[in-house]
């Protein structure tokens, strides 16, 4: 499903070079729950976006459900992360202007795809959102947020979900309840998915752990 | 299964974020709304110079027809009227001319009424009406008063006229049945009569026409008039084209309208500048909207969408407002940028809706510009980098790393740093600020130095210039029958309260010998050579009737000598006030009635008269030359005779000029009054001359002009300098305000490690007073100092120094400096409440 090969990402260059990543490997599996985790600035958050799309690499392969993101260009990368991937950040990233439902469904509307209905209504009700679509982003709590933000991120069936330490921003319980949620729907949905977090417990949770340290992945 | 996109998408967004942000959004909507009102004020203003010059154009031709076809058989100007090119088409049946030696310099035809023919050239009956009955007539004002007829139906009219099949020149009696008011720079107009008066008068006239053509594309219209006739075999029928389409008159018109195209060159930049620093203040937020769009999924196209329609809403009741705001500020200013258009309203008699075209295009342009920065500054990034923008550069200046560890954090030093952080906003902030100053403090000590008595002493001899009808306008003849300013009305108004000095001007026309003695220093000077080593009579060269007249002189000593009475002022003004070229003026002796003034030229530096001393017969009487004079034009209105383009004239008191001619009426008077009751005095005069065709220059028209000349110099350059300044102080502002939000989390972190709310605001209110001091240090010297060489140049060396008394003012500055004092202190306070509606927790929060 991921296929990584000698990535590599590196800032500036001379004596002020800093390699974000030296030559990562992985392969993550087709409905594989992997977590990430490291300290900070080891490079685990620029690995994540490179496989989403959302940053180049300097050097290095990628393929993410058969295609190869080396290849493509701006446009292409847009509609590749609206269509393969799910993304999931730590400050939820909704759109303050658009309503929950709205937020939810954005991706399908920048899509222009039609909204399966029974679907959404499925995962709203399995995220427990059905009395807060209506609402605007602001006036819902974190963890409300951020399980609108996954609803999103699941809705138009990506076949990877990327999650950056989704649960930073929320206290431990409901930190506990979103990564829940999360592997929950990861896995109803036979979804892969990605997640990076600091939380060594919440890492448990996932089929395999990644430890990053200086760009590269030291043991699984 | 990479090309799907929604487009529609970007509808929604937009217009939710046009509804969250409602105070952002009202704010760009105002800012957007003065650049088309701008936009729509200055492309009206110049389309309408251009059309008003377009129509001067058309008033020299004579018609609004692109094509004047003349003597064509009504065979030819049927088949003409159905080319493919013509649009339309206008016919006159010319039956003779009017031959009256009154009508001077005018060509009026006779001519069978054509409602058509009449609409193109503005020959329309406005009193009254065309004529139905065979013995009626229309015509125009300023044929009537030449002719001295009144303007009343039912009014003999006795025409001497010389037919066009070339017959004897004959004198018919009409009756007049309606006139109109010639624009006063035609040369050429009709007197209508039906076809059957036509045919009573020139029973065999040919059948020949002249044919006015308005064409679909008035391009090359000399190509096209040939091209037509061409078609129609008739290459030799001879054609005039309008002249308002003539390449070089077209540049003309351009030309005069460019400086009020070019305004909007400053609008459009100000106005980017505008709305970009509107939205400038939540370019981070911006930023991030676009990199957490593009994170889900938006692609550029989607992007581009976005801003075209967010460019769109800002544009859709801006525009309209914009329009509305505008137009009335044309309609306001119109009547003063463009004068003589008959009373008509220059704004709505030259409505094009081109000019609201542009603006809507430039206010687009500007909006969809100013909403393109903010993406544009996150273009290059990725979706990763854009949704992490700060807005911040993550260097620091090389200063602060040696003086941080030598000073402790003081609140002042805080304050320095927080400003030294955007320099280049201050900068910007003040260079727009120091140019917007100096353009209105530069117009304003512009306007407060223009001298209006200076003005009126070097434009007006007197205060009022009164003129006999047939003299109302400078193409018509003077008629000395014309007697309309009557003795009585001389009478009347010199016993006016008012009135400190008045005096009439009477001329005559006579036929003059000079012999050989009295002809030698005339001919001498215009065979000589001027300074610049040209013949003096080639500067004359332009005019055949004064060539003429001179080589007649010049060869057989006959010429024609204007004789001029003249009394009070304007003695005054013409001889005492005069620049003598030889002789002395002797007010005693030239009073006794042997003495005559002469004056040819209005040049000094050389003699155009008959030797002084020498003798000269006027009226059958003898009279020496006491001195020569330079000639006062100004003073005397209307034209004279063709056969006086070359004249000599010989000024002497009014009662000797009244024995020699006693027929002959007043030509002009003018008037000086006490000024404090020039209202009163005015009410007075326009009551005396109502409908009576006589002319006068007012002392209000002058003041009037000055008004105009004023209004159209100083106060549009300084209105636009005041929307300069509004921008430079938005821009100013919103520094300040993007100083303080943008450092939410900063203020949070000073307030976690227990700043006081107190200190909070020293923080503040310092950095806005250095701020504000700083910009005073700079400001003052620099708007000063080149106001001052601006203006003094300008009131030196400018085409108007004639009419300066400089006066150095910076009046602007100091009104606007407070204004930017309180700003500094209030703006910075408002924010940082704002900002603290958020708590210190919330806003630690923020990632940057």
């Amino acid at each position: 499903m991921i296929t990584v090969q000698n990535l590599k990402k590196y800032y500036g260059s001379g004596n002020s070079q800093v390699k974000a990543l030296d030559g990562v490997d992985l392969t993550v599996a087709k409905g594989e729950f992997a977590a990430i985790v490291g300290a900070s600035g080891s490079g685990k958050t620029t690995f994540l976006n490179i496989i989403g799309g959302l940053d180049i690499p300097t050097e290095g392969k990628v393929v993410v459900d058969g295609v190869n993101l080396a290849g493509l260009r701006e446009e292409q990368m847009a509609v590749f992360r609206r269509k393969k991937v799910g993304f999931i950040f730590q400050n939820y990233n909704l759109v303050p202007t658009l309503t929950v439902k709205e937020n939810i469904l954005f991706p399908l509307d920048l899509d222009g795809s039609k909204v399966n209905e029974s679907f959404f209504a499925e995962i709203v009700g399995l995220l427990g959102l059905e009395e807060k679509l209506k609402v605007y982003p602001a006036m819902l709590s974190g963890g409300q947020q951020q399980r609108a933000a996954i609803a999103r991120a699941m809705i138009a069936k990506p076949s990877v979900i990327l999650a950056d330490e989704p649960t930073g921003n929320l206290d431990s319980r409901n930190g506990q309840n979103v990564a829940g949620l999360l592997k929950m729907t990861a896995q109803v949905y036979h979804r892969t998915l990605v997640m990076i977090t600091h939380n060594l417990e919440l890492a448990q949770m996932a089929d395999r752990v990644l430890y990053m340290e200086d760009g590269r992945i030291v043991s699984k | 299964m990479l090309a799907n996109n929604n487009l529609k998408i970007c509808h929604r967004l937009m217009w939710r974020e046009f509804r969250f942000h409602k105070g952002c959004s009202i704010l760009l909507v105002t800012a957007l709304t003065l650049v088309s009102m701008l936009c729509t004020f200055s492309f009206a203003i110049g389309f309408m110079v251009r059309s008003g010059l377009k129509y001067s154009y058309q008033i020299q031709y004579g018609s609004t027809s692109h094509i004047l076809y003349y003597g064509l058989n009504s065979v030819q100007a049927a088949s003409v009227a159905r080319h493919a090119d013509v649009k339309e088409t206008v016919r006159l049946k010319v039956l003779g001319l009017l031959s009256d030696d009154m009508l001077g310099y005018r060509n009026v035809k006779l001519a069978v009424a054509d409602d058509g023919w009449a609409a193109a050239t503005e020959a329309v009956p406005v009193s009254g009406r065309m004529p139905e009955a065979d013995d009626e007539i229309a015509m125009d004002e300023l044929t009537l008063q030449s002719l001295a007829i009144p303007r009343k139906e039912g009014a003999k009219v006795q025409l001497r006229w010389t037919p066009v099949d070339g017959g004897e020149e004959r004198v018919d009696t009409f009756y007049l049945c309606g006139w109109w008011k010639s624009p006063m720079g035609y040369t050429e107009t009709c007197a209508w009569v039906t076809p059957n008066a036509a045919g009573r008068l020139c029973p065999d006239a040919p059948d020949y026409l002249d044919l006015g053509v308005t064409l679909y594309r008035p391009r090359n219209l000399d190509r096209q008039a040939q091209e037509i006739l061409r078609e129609q075999g008739a290459d030799k029928v001879p054609y005039t084209t309008n002249l308002a389409y003539n390449r070089a008159r077209r540049q003309r018109m351009n030309e005069k309208a460019f400086p009020f195209y070019l305004m909007n060159i400053a609008v459009v930049v100000c106005g980017i500048l505008m709305v970009y620093n509107i939205v400038r203040i939540s370019t981070v937020q911006n930023a991030r909207f676009y990199g957490r769009v593009k994170s889900l999924g938006m692609s550029p196209r989607q992007i581009g969408r976005f801003i075209v329609v967010q460019a769109a809403y800002l544009c859709l009741p801006a525009i309209p407002a914009g329009w509305l705001s505008g137009f009335v500020l044309y309609m306001v200013t119109a009547p003063y940028v463009l004068l003589g258009t008959g009373g008509e309203h220059p704004a709505f008699l030259f409505l094009n809706p081109a000019p609201f075209a542009c603006s809507a295009l430039l206010t687009w342009f500007t909006a969809f510009t100013a909403c393109l920065l903010p993406a544009r500054l996150v273009s290059g990034s990725r979706p990763a980098e854009a949704m992490k923008y700060t807005g911040l550069s993550a260097a620091i200046p090389a200063e602060d790393r040696s003086g941080a560890k030598k000073r402790r954090c003081r609140v002042p030093f805080m304050a320095l740093y927080g400003i030294r952080r955007d320099k280049k906003k201050a900068v910007f902030a003040a260079a727009s600020m120091c140019l917007s100053m100096t353009l209105l403090c530069g117009f304003w000590t512009q306007y407060i130095s223009t001298d209006e008595e200076k003005y009126m002493r070097e434009i007006a001899y007197c205060d009022y210039l009164i003129a006999d009808a047939s003299t109302a306008n400078s193409l018509q003849r003077y008629n000395p029958a014309s007697h309309s300013v009557t003795p009585e009305l001389i009478e009347e108004i010199a016993g006016q309260k008012a009135v400190t000095a008045i005096g009439t001007v009477r001329t005559m026309e006579i036929p003059m010998y000079a012999d050989e003695a009295g002809r030698a220093p005339i001919v001498e000077s215009f065979e000589g050579e001027n300074e610049e080593g040209v013949v003096r009579k080639a500067y004359m060269s332009g005019s055949p009737d004064w060539v003429s007249g001179y080589e007649k002189f010049r060869t057989t000593g006959e010429y024609i000598g204007i004789a001029s009475g003249i009394d009070g002022l304007a003695e005054s003004v013409i001889l005492s006030e005069g620049e003598y070229v030889e002789g002395v003026y002797d007010a005693e002796r030239f009073a006794a009635g042997n003495y005559v003034i002469a004056a040819g030229a209005s040049e000094t530096s050389f003699v155009s008269t008959p030797p002084i001393g020498s003798s000269v017969e006027i009226g059958g009487r003898q009279f020496k030359i006491m001195a020569a004079v330079s000639y006062k034009g100004h003073i005397i209105t209307g034209a004279d005779s063709r056969e006086a383009a070359f004249n000599v004239s010989y000024y002497m008191p009014v009662q000797v000029f009244e024995e020699l001619f006693p027929e002959c009426g007043i030509r002009n008077v003018l008037v000086n009054i006490d000024h404090n009751s020039q209202k009163e005095f005015e009410e007075f005069l326009s009551k005396k001359i109502r409908d009576t065709g006589i002319a006068v220059k007012m002392r209000s028209d002058y003041q009037w002009e000055f008004g105009n000349a004023l209004f159209h110099n100083y106060v549009i350059p300084i209105f636009v300098g005041a929307v300069l300044f509004l921008i430079g102080i938005l821009n100013f502002a919103n520094a300040l305000v993007t100083g303080v939000l943008i450092r939410k989390k900063e203020m949070a972190v000073y307030e976690s490690l227990g700043m006081t709310q107190l200190q909070l605001r020293r923080l503040l209110v310092g950095e806005g007073l250095m701020y504000g001091g700083m910009m005073t240090a700079f400001l003052v010297p620099a708007v000063s100092l080149m106001t001052w060489l601006w203006t003094g140049w300008w009131a030196v060396y400018s085409a108007s120094a004639w009419c300066v008394t400089w006066k150095y003012s910076l009046l602007p500055m100091w009104i606007a400096l407070p204004v930017l004092l309180v700003l500094v202190m209030v703006i910075p306070l408002g924010c940082l409440h704002m900002i603290r509606k958020e708590s210190v927790t919330q806003r630690l929060q923020i990632v940057e």
